[in-house]
């Protein structure tokens, strides 16, 4: 691939959705024609674009394009293998999402702006992938920070302000600590780039007592959005938002983005073996395994769907982390691998439940009785990937769990694996009444707000048409995970190239 | 054999490439596909056709899928489609006891589910990333995988104490499912036993006593645990726990270096086993239903008398097996021969008295209809299905080789007396029950069994109404900064600009001395 190509491609990938979005932002609410269009095709060009740069990445270049700053730092996109894993996630789930909530949103007001912040949101959480140290993954991150504020108080009632305010809170207190961390870093030993194995090695014997205060301070700051456990209160405020931005929230961008800082920050700035020295894994992997168990615990006790869910993402996401701190490649590629599962299984979730609000106006569990005659094809949807999230074979969830659960007795941590079915044992606890009742229970009554916004299928097609195509992938991830084009395979590759510098 | 290893994982593969898998494979097919037949009339009338198909069709495919896999994963993708499908054909009638055992089963089967799991996981990772039988057969195994084995495929095999579901679980359910449920799906958790744990591994010698013991004490249980109730499909489902406490013996056995002896018998015993109580469960719907014409219990006494073990049947030459398996001497250490034998003997009254207090059961069942109900297409159709599993049952120990040389063997003199005392001592003992009038007083008949409370503890364990709410601490700073402008009224900006200057002092004085 010609160097220029090389160079431009992550930006080209930011740009296609950011300059949609800021046209988006000028249009009037009536160009609804222009504004789908505009959308679907800033999504096109990066499908497109991503494809080019999955094939060039999976071939071995690497993509680097960098902008002077900061003094030491320079602003760095570069597209690795590791950066490519959660940027297909994010552009195929944008795919998703966009038609979800084109379809979720028809005929309410404000949709310019909503949409314009949609596509910032994503261009953020891009470039966030595609940055290359960790200067320039701060600036991203408190991009998105702002680019998901207004999204999440979209709908303007006394509750979204609320959650918003909470939101921006706990996320721009994290943000500050991540800013610190980063800055203390930095002193020590500058911001190079990511590079597999750490760049922190040479100082770690000198700077030991500073660089664990650092890496405490950025895991607190990326825990924010991770949702570790003292720092997860705002995830089940957030979830007053529309059905999309929670499955984008939840899915891919904000969690996911903590996420995925986080397993930059142990692979590619400490690096294993200084993280071994400095002995951060244990704690961080004890955290994240509270986290776990302590999320699945709170989600039992939810009522309101959303709010269930977003306790069952606070335990999910954990499993990414639990799988980094392991520092074992096959726990890695349990953890990597999670983060695409984990953001298929929670969006088709989310979507379900996005659905029954809309066509059935049930927000409550206890409201789902007998919902399974009324919309199968959501029921169906729903059963899958609840039973992904259990870990059922051959399910994706599976997968990822059993990577992790191998990746837990190849590091000797027999004690994860206990988490492992622990959790397995929760999540089965809270997901299976519901499908129960979704299948099994009669109906009460008549549905709390009922719409008919299809003649022939139960709901509109553009709610339907997303939740089955990640419903679908759920199956097929898991079934053909040995496959070259599985996300498995990619993970594996990842840890290939992450655990081979020396 | 189809291998799949380069579209799915390492060693993925399917085929029936053992004579274990094939018996299994064959017995398994003709019990579901005559169960299926059976639904077809029994379970016209029902509310929920399609919910029904869908989870017989569901649960058919993962226990065959289970049977033909030839390795570790397609087992456990099989066996969880087949688990938790199972659920649907339990709780088919919506009734509340068929809710309750519902939920008992599935919170057992989810349990049993993820502790297999972690066995898998333990062993896989022992077996280094291989998930084909053979390589998993050359791996030593550790306590923790066998004990782990043994518990998650044990609640679906359903010995003593792990068989807690089954006697809620297979009345709930309707007849044909709890047929497959009691013939082929109890046997899928017996396979798993027999292919997880290779035979003569060092480890797994240990267990062999106990899991003898554990065998015995489930025979035992099964049929005193079966008189104390009145329900037929209740006592059958007891008697499936006590006709897998003897399976589980020869699987414990099949566990020494002897496997070659041990797996005819084993196999013999499953496929009889099987087929001989899903007809008994087929008998149970239809009797069940209607008053039958009295000629119809013929298609009870032949499952049974077969299951008695009387002379001739498939039942004698089983139980002669195992005798001579345990008085050989492949016997683990520690384990007496002659005790065992005795109490094979003790077994065999107790099997027998099973069957007559089963008989007695069924007879007042069907005394409770009053009309004969006329005999049409329906019942002829149902009755024709039994009658094929029964024709199955004859055809077994003369012409299907493993167990034809072991009825062979039942045909000397001896044999037939040692086979019939069990039994004639049992009629006794009945008669002489029935003629004394022994009953335990009535509160012990037909109790609700306690796991039910345990279950609706542990649903309200997972299902709480209130749950500890993290405190929340809100801050009102508007007080605070009310009473920071009131003692600094006057000259604001002089004041910030003061605490300013004496926070840039500490700085300055801090950078000084560190």
């Amino acid at each position: 691939m010609s160097p220029f190509w090389l160079s431009y491609l992550p930006v080209a990938i930011i740009l296609s959705s950011l300059l949609p979005g800021l046209i988006i932002f000028t249009l009037k609410e009536q160009q609804v024609k222009l504004r789908i269009s505009l959308n679907l095709l800033g999504v096109s060009v990066k499908l497109i674009l991503v494809l080019i740069m999955w094939q060039a990445v999976k071939a071995g270049d690497i993509f680097y394009f960098s902008l002077p700053f900061l003094p030491g730092a320079d602003l760095v996109l570069q597209g690795d293998a590791l950066s490519l894993l959660f940027v297909v996630l994010s552009s195929v789930l944008w795919l998703a999402t966009t038609i979800y909530a084109i379809g979720y949103l028809e005929n309410s007001p404000l949709r310019s702006r909503f949409f314009g912040y949609f596509s910032l949101c994503v261009s953020a959480t891009v470039g966030l992938a595609l940055s290359g140290n960790l200067v320039s993954f701060l600036l991203f991150y408190e991009l998105l920070t702002l680019a998901t504020f207004p999204l999440v108080v979209h709908r303007g009632t006394p509750q979204s302000l609320a959650a918003g305010r909470r939101y921006l809170a706990y996320t721009l207190s994290g943000g500050l600590l991540l800013l610190t961390g980063v800055a203390l870093l930095h002193s020590v030993v500058q911001s190079p780039q990511f590079i597999p194995g750490g760049y922190v090695s040479a100082v770690v014997s000198e700077h030991a007592m500073l660089l664990k205060l650092a890496f405490a301070l950025m895991i607190g700051g990326l825990g924010v959005k991770a949702a570790l456990l003292p720092l997860h209160g705002w995830l089940p405020q957030a979830m007053v938002a529309p059905a999309p931005v929670s499955a984008l929230l939840h899915a891919v961008a904000v969690v996911k983005a903590g996420a995925f800082g986080i397993i930059r920050l142990v692979y590619d700035v400490f690096g294993v073996d200084s993280m071994q020295q400095l002995q951060l894994a244990e704690p961080l992997m004890l955290l994240a395994a509270a986290t776990i168990l302590y999320g699945s615990w709170r989600a039992l006790a939810q009522q309101d769907i959303k709010r269930r869910l977003a306790y069952s993402t606070i335990s999910q996401v954990s499993y990414i982390t639990v799988g980094v701190a392991m520092l074992g490649p096959l726990a890695a590629v349990g953890g990597l691998v999670h983060l695409v599962h984990q953001g298929v299984m929670k969006i088709t979730l989310f979507f379900c439940a996005g659905n029954y609000a809309e066509t059935l106006g049930v927000h409550k569990i206890r409201e789902l009785n007998g919902a399974g005659r009324r919309m199968p094809l959501t029921s169906a949807a729903f059963t899958l990937a609840a039973l992904g999230m259990i870990g059922i074979p051959p399910s994706a969830g599976f997968i990822s769990k059993w990577y992790l659960g191998l990746g837990a007795v190849a590091t000797d941590n027999n004690l994860m694996l206990m988490v492992f079915v622990l959790s397995g044992l929760l999540n089965a606890g809270y997901f299976l009444p519901i499908v129960y009742r979704l299948w099994f229970l009669p109906q009460r009554g008549s549905w709390p707000q009922e719409q008919r916004l299809s003649a022939s299928l139960e709901t509109h097609w553009m709610l339907l048409l997303p939740m089955l195509f990640t419903a679908l992938l759920i199956i097929l991830m898991g079934l053909f995970a040995s496959t070259g084009v599985s996300p498995l395979s990619w993970a594996q590759l990842i840890v290939e190239r992450e655990f081979s510098y020396d | 054999m189809i291998d799949l290893s380069s579209w799915l994982w390492p060693g993925a593969g399917l085929g029936l490439v053992t004579e274990l898998q094939q018996v299994w494979w064959y017995f398994t097919l003709s019990l579901w596909c005559v169960a299926g037949i059976f639904s077809l009339s029994f379970m016209a009338q029902s509310a929920h056709k399609g919910r029904y198909w869908l989870f017989f069709c569901l649960s058919f495919a993962g226990n065959m899928l289970l049977i033909a896999a030839l390795d570790a994963l397609s087992f456990y993708i099989g066996f969880s489609v087949m688990s938790l499908s199972a659920y649907g054909l339990v709780v088919d009638s919506g009734s509340k006891a068929a809710r309750r055992a519902g939920r008992l089963y599935l919170q057992l089967a989810i349990i049993g589910e993820l502790l297999l799991f972690a066995a898998l996981v333990l062993r896989a990772s022992a077996a280094d990333g291989q998930y084909d039988w053979q390589s998993w057969q050359q791996v030593p195994l550790d306590h923790l995988t066998i004990l782990l084995t043994i518990l998650g495929l044990g609640l679906k095999a359903g010995f003593w104490p792990l068989h807690i579901w089954l006697p809620q679980a297979h009345p709930a359910a309707p007849a044909p499912a709890s047929a497959v449920l009691s013939g082929a799906m109890i046997k899928a958790g017996i396979l798993g036993l027999i292919v997880f744990l290779p035979s003569g591994d060092p480890q797994l010698q240990h267990w062999i006593p106990y899991m003898i013991t554990l065998g015995f004490i489930s025979a035992v249980f099964g049929v005193l645990a079966s008189l104390v109730y009145r329900q037929p499909k209740v006592i059958l489902a007891y008697s499936s726990v006590s006709q897998v406490g003897y399976i589980v013996v020869l699987v414990a056995l099949a566990w020494t270096n002897h496997a070659a002896a041990v797996l005819p018998v084993l196999m013999a015993y499953a496929a009889h086993h099987a087929v001989a109580k899903g007809a008994l469960f087929l008998y149970a719907g239809i009797s069940g239903k209607q008053r039958l014409p009295a000629y119809w219990q013929l298609l009870f006494w032949g499952p049974a008398l077969a299951l008695m073990a009387v002379p001739f049947s498939g039942g004698a030459a089983i139980k002669t097996g195992l005798k001579s398996l345990l008085s050989s001497d492949l016997l683990p250490g520690g384990l007496n021969a002659e005790i065992l034998t005795t109490l094979l003997s003790v077994g065999a009254i107790l099997t027998a008295l099973l069957f007559l207090h089963l008989a007695v059961a069924l007879q007042r069942q069907q005394r409770e209809y009053q009309h004969k109900a006329d005999p049409g297409l329906a019942l002829y159709w149902q009755g024709a299905c039994v009658v094929l599993l029964l024709l199955i049952l004859i055809w077994l120990p003369w012409y299907w080789q493993p167990m034809l040389q072991l009825s062979q063997y039942t045909l000397a003199w001896s044999k037939i007396w040692g086979l019939s005392w069990p039994l004639l001592a049992a009629v006794g003992i009945f008669m002489l029950g029935r003629w004394q009038q022994w009953r335990l007083p009535a509160r012990y008949y037909d109790r609700n069994s306690p796991v039910l409370a345990w279950s609706l503890r542990l649903k309200r364990l997972y299902q709480p109404q209130r749950q500890w709410q993290a405190p929340v601490f809100k801050f009102n700073w508007r007080g605070i900064e009310r009473a920071c402008n009131r003692t600094a009224t006057g000259s604001v900006v002089g004041f910030s600009a003061l605490v300013i200057l004496v926070l840039l002092v500490l700085i300055t004085l801090w950078q000084y001395f560190a």
